[in-house]
Order: structure tokens, then C-alpha cells, then sequence
């Protein structure tokens, strides 16, 4: 590819690259975890030189800026990964997508720009319903739930259950019905500081409701840095 | 794709783990199915992370995709939140690669591994819309068939299946699938027909066409064949390991299964003959793959699903013909590919220096023993041809290449067995402790831990202790006591199962045609998932059995007489009952029998290979 970001381990060249991949359809179903063991398998059947971690037990290089959660779809998601040499930037994409199981489609390659911790907030889309309401009650019950003063939801935290107020998190919303379903766009903290998923918000609405929400879709839209440009 | 596919997406984010209920896994096979004739389902009884990992339905899987009119597909059981959400949604139970529900296909095949997983066949087929009783089934309904290592004695089954393979389906698939095409084709369909003349394919064994009577006591009086059924059905196998069909890829989960890794099988049959062991049993005779099919099978395996971990399966794989040569041949693949290497079952006897360096080249996973009885008198009973000293020897050379824990696997409830017995297996333990702590080159600062794991022995089918009385639950539970207060080390962890599920795998292991009915209501009662100790009730299985007029002793606890018709004389699995009983008679006078290789013991299998030494 042109431009590589190139570092060196321990005297050795290694290719640093970032992949920019849609994840949709039934791969949506797929967690972190088992996304992270779909992609190295992809990397071992495309035989492209990738690089191994090195150490006692040597296992493919991967990193994700941004975690991506089991339900959601993602438009522009990242990992990355290294290799061994330089090769097109074609040849990598085509080896890589004809090895990527349904669902998973990398659109694009580049040297990575960005650190991970760059990422302040991320834009998502949400449509739900719920059975036997209907989406304007449903709609109007939820646009009273935003504009509350204070959103208390409980969090999962490394350190256990924590109370968190979500209102101050979220940098911008609009709702609207389409079709039989309330429609939600939004955009929340996202990164390795806070990062808040919008069905949190939602969980919380439905839980409030003593309600249950069937999602028709969750998707992540974009990724965004604190000056607004996209993580690249 | 289907409506099905529509209705499921909005439950899948309601249930645990919706990678199970979703295909579209790399390397699944997705046909036109306006372009196959004939579609099957392969069900395997229990969810999808042990059914994923289960290596015969990858084989049937591929083998059966191989052909351009014919389609495979995999179903798994739903976990409870999933079925409950399939139920309240009217969802039935379809193959996970054309969303169809069971009702689609011309075959629904059940692989039947373990006891504890029969009700969830029941509850598959009810699900998927199909009536579990293959007599209220209609002409047009799909054809259950059943087949796995349970098939051998599949009478407890009998009311469910219309068709059960005996033995290898490598061969006897394909030859059923070209007759059902032949009568399909022929127009006017008759499943009796054709299940006629399924019976007339060697190892297919079509259970409606057998009568069988009782004696007053319950035993069997006779097994009456009808409509030109073979009086004995004989196991099919696979004569040559490396012309038989093996995979090149498996289908590669997205979500972690049990055995999540590519597994290449080395050979079939084993040459211990472990008077407890079925499968020692009912896989003879030994039938390896040479190393150079194994290390292309193994590449390709690799290569197209990108696992970075592979599995060798067999019995006994340290008694490979060509052991040395297999391993130093694909270690030398694995290491290249950056593969981890695992053996799951390795014997102490023939464990050399040599090849325990080899297998550490590649990575230390913990060192595993399976003495199976705590002295060696019993030992001799069961046939388990350890000695201490071997053990003594392998660890020993273990704990100086590195090795800090050992795991041992010991039966209990074994025929003849005595408190000293008993009271042996943690004394084996102490001693590998002792051991450990006695050698110079022990690492510093590190403890060693033994585990130690005790099942409870069910006797089974084709094995020479299929006229035993299992222990009872009591005489169980007193053991596990007595084990539990013989423990004077914090070094030694002791694991034992559950009781009652082994006391109902004994009874359904060794069942009749009668325990259809106890199946059948204890299923109705609710019991599924009953090998999950959290869903097992064994209080239903209970009620089951007395609303059935049966009993739990007649079928575990009480010692058959060689005279008595068991419910599986009319299946022949190679080895000869003559064979068995006689291997009894040495138990019972703790006389061991050479392996295979050392001596032919006359065990009769080789009839299936044309005769002749099997090995050796």
C-alpha cells in the first residue's frame, strides 16, 4: 500500500495498518470476543503475511479502538493489524474480504491516523418497538423520558454496579416514528474514558416502563474524535 | 430469505447467545434447494456449542453435501429462553441453513451420544412440528432416523425412530438416501415400502419390524423379525481408514463451541479392551489413518478454517501404529503454522521420554491419567493394563520436564470393588504427591496438584459387564463419603458427578422397548436437557417409570444371568457375546487380557474386515 506506517520490532519492519469494516446482517449477532476470534481464523485462511505477537505463546496481532456490542451493526468500525510486508492495498482487501465470514465486509484500508484514545462520542441509530403499544404512545412516553432533568440508569462497571445520570452524556437527539416504530438517533460518549451504548438509554426507558423493547435495529453510524473528525 | 428468518430477528435479541439460532457460518453450505432432491437435517440433541463439536455429524455433514441432490443441514436444540420465545411465537424448529422448519425435509437424523440427551429428541421433533411417535406419524412425515454409539442398543428408542443405523454412516447414508430416491422416483410413496427395503441394507435396522415379547418377570422372551427382516442386524464400518471420506473443512463457529478447533481423527477401534468401555468395544476393530492422510487431512482442515488450534481423536492415540512418525510429522506442521497441538488422550504405557519431548515442543497443557480403579487387583478386574509403576514412571518424568499438576480419572461402583479399592485411589494420589515433593529437580515455590475425578461405572451394552448390577444410589453415595473423609492433603481437589444421572443413564443404557413409554411421559412431565445437572428432575423420571408399571432396579441394580435374551442379542457390533462372556468369567477371577496387538484375544470383530489379525 502507499504511504505504510512502518515500525520497527525489534530490528524487524512490521506493516501497521487499520481496517475500516462494516459489520451487519447476522454477523450483528456476533460478541467482541467472538468478533475478535472471527477476524484472526479470517487472517489465518488468507494466508497474507500477518504478523504474531511475539512471545511464548505467539497469537495474531489485533486491536479495536472501539469495541463493537452483540446486536448492534456498525458502518464504519475499525481494528488493526499488522504484516510482515507491504503489499497492495487491493490484493490485502480482496484476500481479507473473501475470507471474512457473512456479514463482515472490510471497505477500506489505510495507515492508522489516530489513537484510540482520541475517540470522545459516537452517532447511532435505533429502531424499537414494543408489543401492544402503539409507536406514537410509545414515542411520546419516550421523548418524556429524555427530557427529564436527570436519566438515572445502574451501569456495569469493572468494579460492579454503579449509578450513573445518562443526561449529561448525551450530545445531541432526535426521535421521530417510522413505520410502526419509534426511530432514535443519537449521539453518546464513546471511547476508553466513558462510553456509554444507546440501548443503555433505552434498557433504562423500557425498564422504567416495566416494558420490553423489540430492537429492529441498533447501528453505530460513525466514530468521532474530540475536534469532530472521524476516527481514521 | 424465509418468513421464518423475518419472525426470529426481533427475538434473537431477547436470548442468550444468538449466534446459535442464526447460520450463516464460514464454510456452512447453502444450496438451491429447488435444485436438490433430497434434504436432511442433522440433529444433534443438545445445544449448539456441544453439538458444533461433535466430529460425526461434520463428517455426515460434508460427506452428504458432496452430493449435488442432496442437502445437509445442522439443528441443535434451542436453549429453554429460545424455545419458550419459539413457542410463544409459533416458531417451529428449523435447519439452520435454510431458516425451513423440520417438517421440510425427507430425513431428520439424530445422533445419539449420550443417554441423558433422549428427551431433547423428543422435544426437537415436537418443536420442528413432527410427532415424536413414529407410529402417529404419517406417510408424508419425515424419516427419523437415529444412529451414534447409543444406536447399539437403540430399543429405549424404538417407539421414536423410524430407522437406526448400526455403526460407520460413511457408507450406509449414501446407500440410503440412492434407495429413498429409487422409491421416490418410482412415484407413489410408501414409507412402509420403503422401510422394507431399508432393512434390507447391511446395518440398517428398521426397529417396527421386530416383535418383541416379555416373560412375567419382564425379561425378554423373544425378538421376532417380520416382512423378511434380517434376524440379526451386523454394525457397518469403514474398511480402510484412508479411503474413507473425511472432511476438508469444518464449518467454523462464530460464537465459542465446546471444541472449537480442527479435529482430525486418527483412527478408529482401540486395542485395550477395558471390560467396562463401550466404545472399546463397539468401534473394533483398530483401523488407523497413515501418518502422511493424516498430515494432508490436518493441512486442509488448517487452511480453510483458520483454526489456530488442532485436536487429534481416537481412543488410544498413543497406540497408533505409527505414533512417532505421525507426531514428529505434524508437530513439524503445527510449529511452522504457529498451530497449538492438543492430544486429549494419552496412555501412561508406552509414553516414552522421547515422545513426552515432542509434545512439550509444542506446549504444556496438564499431564492426564485414566488408572480408572484405585489397586491393581482392580485394575486386572476391569482390565485397565496401568500398572503404579507406570504411572509412578510417566510421572516422574512429567514432574523433571516441568509438569506442576497431574489429573487422574477413576470410576467407582466398579464390579467386585471393596473398600480397599477405594480407599486406593487417593492413596495413588498421596503417592503422586510424595513423589513430587521428593524430587531434587522440583521447581521452587511451586505446589503440585493432583485432581482427581471420580464417575460413577454404569455398565452398558457390549461390554463384558452388561450382565452387572450397577450400584445402587445409597451404596454411591456412601462411597463418595467414604473417598471424601480419605482425603488428608489440600494438594489433592476431588470432583465427583452427579449421582442420579448415572443411575438413570444405567437404566436407559440397558432398556427395552417399555422405557419408550417412561421416555415419552417423562418428556411430557417436562424433563429436557436432563444430562444439564440444572434442569435434570429426577423426581419426573420417577413418577415416569411407576406411571409405566417399571422399575429403576430391574434395569440398573439387578445381575442378568448369561441365559437371559437382553434387549440387544439381535445386534451384532462384531465382537460375540461368547467373547464377552468369557471376558466376565477372567473379571470376575482378576485375569487380565492382552491388547490387540500383543495377542488376538478372539474377540470376533475381525469378521467385519474379512478375518484375519486386525494388528499386529
Amino acid at each position: 500500500m502507499d504511504n505504510p506506517k512502518i515500525i520497527v520490532v525489534e530490528g524487524t519492519p512490521v506493516y501497521d495498518i487499520r481496517a475500516f469494516y462494516r459489520k451487519e446482517g447476522r454477523a450483528k449477532y456476533i460478541s467482541h470476543l467472538d468478533l475478535y476470534r472471527t477476524i484472526q481464523r479470517s487472517f489465518q485462511r488468507s494466508k497474507l503475511p500477518i504478523w504474531f505477537t511475539q512471545g511464548f505463546n505467539p497469537h495474531i496481532y489485533l486491536t479495536f479502538a472501539l469495541p463493537i456490542a452483540l446486536g448492534y451493526e456498525g458502518v464504519e468500525e475499525s481494528f488493526d493489524f499488522r504484516l510482515r510486508e507491504n503489499l497492495p492495498e487491493e490484493e490485502i482487501l480482496s484476500r481479507l474480504n473473501a475470507a471474512l465470514p457473512e456479514g463482515i465486509v472490510i471497505s477500506r484500508i489505510a495507515a492508522p491516523q489516530k489513537k484510540a484514545e482520541e475517540i470522545e462520542k459516537a452517532e447511532y441509530s435505533l429502531l424499537f418497538s414494543a408489543k401492544d403499544i402503539p409507536a406514537g404512545k410509545l414515542l411520546a412516553d419516550f421523548d418524556a423520558f429524555l427530557a427529564q432533568d436527570a436519566i438515572l440508569t445502574e451501569k456495569r462497571t469493572k468494579k460492579g454496579p454503579k449509578e450513573i445520570d445518562l443526561k449529561p452524556g448525551i450530545f445531541a437527539s432526535k426521535t421521530g416514528l417510522s413505520g410502526d416504530a419509534v426511530a432514535l438517533e443519537i449521539t453518546l460518549p464513546a471511547g476508553i474514558f466513558q462510553n456509554i451504548n444507546p440501548t443503555l438509554l433505552t434498557d433504562a426507558f423500557a425498564a422504567g416502563k416495566g416494558i420490553a423493547l423489540d430492537y429492529r435495529l441498533i447501528r453505530r453510524n460513525a466514530v468521532l474524535c474530540k475536534d469532530g473528525s472521524r476516527f481514521a | 430469505m424465509s418468513n421464518l428468518r423475518e419472525k426470529l430477528e426481533p427475538l434473537l435479541l431477547k436470548v442468550q447467545k444468538p449466534a446459535r439460532y442464526v447460520g450463516g457460518e464460514f464454510n456452512s453450505v447453502v444450496k438451491d434447494k429447488s435444485k436438490v432432491k433430497t434434504r436432511l437435517a442433522l440433529c444433534f440433541p443438545d445445544n449448539y456449542e456441544i453439538g458444533m463439536s461433535h466430529l460425526g455429524l461434520k463428517i455426515l455433514y460434508s460427506l452428504v453435501n458432496a452430493r449435488e441432490d442432496c442437502w445437509a443441514e445442522r439443528v441443535y436444540a434451542p436453549w429453554m429462553d429460545m424455545e419458550a420465545l419459539m413457542r410463544e411465537n409459533n416458531i417451529p424448529l428449523y435447519g439452520l441453513e435454510s431458516f425451513d422448519p423440520l417438517t421440510d425435509f425427507d430425513f431428520l437424523g439424530f445422533s445419539l451420544q449420550y443417554e441423558l440427551s433422549y428427551t431433547n429428541i423428543l422435544n426437537m421433533l415436537d418443536l420442528g412440528g413432527v410427532n415424536p411417535l413414529a407410529a402417529e406419524r404419517g406417510n408424508d412425515d419425515p424419516i427419523v432416523w437415529m444412529g451414534g454409539p447409543c444406536a447399539m442398543n437403540a430399543e429405549p428408542l424404538c417407539d421414536f425412530a423410524d430407522l437406526v443405523q448400526l455403526g460407520e454412516g460413511e457408507e450406509i447414508m449414501l446407500e440410503m438416501i440412492d434407495l429413498y430416491q429409487k422409491h421416490k422416483a418410482a412415484g407413489n410413496w410408501d414409507k412402509q415400502a420403503f422401510l422394507r427395503d431399508a432393512a434390507q441394507i447391511p446395518g440398517m435396522y428398521v426397529p417396527s419390524l421386530y416383535d418383541v415379547s416379555y416373560n412375567e418377570d419382564g425379561t425378554i422372551a423373544a425378538v421376532t423379525p417380520k416382512d423378511g427382516a434380517p434376524a440379526k442386524i451386523t454394525k457397518r464400518i469403514c474398511q480402510d481408514m484412508d479411503k474413507a471420506f473425511y472432511p476438508e473443512t469444518f464449518v467454523v463457529p462464530y460464537t465459542e463451541v465446546v471444541h472449537d478447533r480442527a479435529v482430525l481423527e486418527v483412527m478408529r477401534g482401540c486395542i485395550r479392551g477395558c471390560r467396562f468401555c463401550q466404545a472399546g468395544f463397539i468401534y473394533r476393530p483398530i483401523r488407523a489413518k497413515s501418518p502422511d492422510v493424516l498430515c494432508s487431512q490436518g493441512k486442509s482442515l488448517c487452511e480453510t478454517t483458520g483454526y489456530e488450534e488442532m485436536s487429534l481423536a481416537s481412543l488410544s492415540t498413543s497406540d497408533h501404529p505409527q505414533v512417532e512418525e505421525m507426531l514428529d510429522k505434524i508437530i513439524d506442521y503445527t510449529l511452522e503454522e504457529k498451530i497449538n497441538l492438543s492430544l486429549p488422550s494419552l496412555r501412561v504405557d508406552n509414553f516414552s521420554k522421547e515422545l513426552l519431548d515432542k509434545v512439550n515442543k509444542v506446549r504444556k497443557t496438564g499431564l492426564t491419567f485414566a488408572p480408572e480403579a484405585g489397586t491393581q487387583r482392580l485394575r486386572d478386574v476391569i482390565n485397565k493394563g496401568v500398572t503404579e509403576e507406570e504411572i509412578m514412571r510417566t510421572s516422574r518424568i512429567a514432574f523433571e520436564g516441568g509438569y506442576t499438576s497431574v489429573k487422574l480419572y477413576f470410576m467407582m461402583g466398579l464390579p467386585t470393588e471393596t473398600e480397599e479399592d477405594l480407599l486406593g485411589i487417593t492413596q495413588l494420589g498421596q503417592k503422586i504427591v510424595d513423589l513430587y515433593y521428593s524430587l531434587p529437580t522440583k521447581p521452587k515455590g511451586k505446589a503440585v496438584n493432583v485432581t482427581i475425578s471420580v464417575s460413577t461405572f454404569v455398565p452398558k451394552p457390549f461390554t463384558p459387564f452388561q450382565w452387572c448390577a450397577q450400584d445402587a444410589y445409597d451404596q454411591i453415595v456412601a462411597k463418595h463419603d467414604l473417598l471424601r473423609r480419605s482425603l488428608t492433603t489440600r494438594k489433592i481437589s476431588l470432583n465427583y458427578h452427579e449421582v442420579k444421572t448415572s443411575v438413570l443413564e444405567g437404566v436407559l443404557a440397558r432398556g427395552d422397548r417399555r422405557l419408550g413409554k417412561v421416555i415419552y411421559t417423562a418428556w411430557k412431565k417436562g424433563c429436557k436437557f436432563d444430562s444439564w445437572e440444572e434442569f435434570f428432575d429426577f423426581d419426573k423420571w420417577k413418577e415416569a417409570m411407576a406411571e409405566n408399571g417399571l422399575t429403576m432396579e430391574f434395569y440398573a441394580n439387578r445381575e442378568r444371568s448369561p441365559e437371559e435374551i437382553l434387549p440387544w442379542d439381535h445386534i451384532d457390533v462384531g465382537v460375540t457375546k461368547s467373547f464377552f462372556l468369557r471376558e466376565y468369567e477372567k473379571a470376575k477371577r482378576a485375569e487380565i487380557t492382552p491388547n490387540c496387538k500383543e495377542n488376538c484375544a478372539g474377540c470376533g470383530a475381525n469378521k467385519l474386515i474379512g478375518g484375519g489379525r486386525c494388528i499386529g
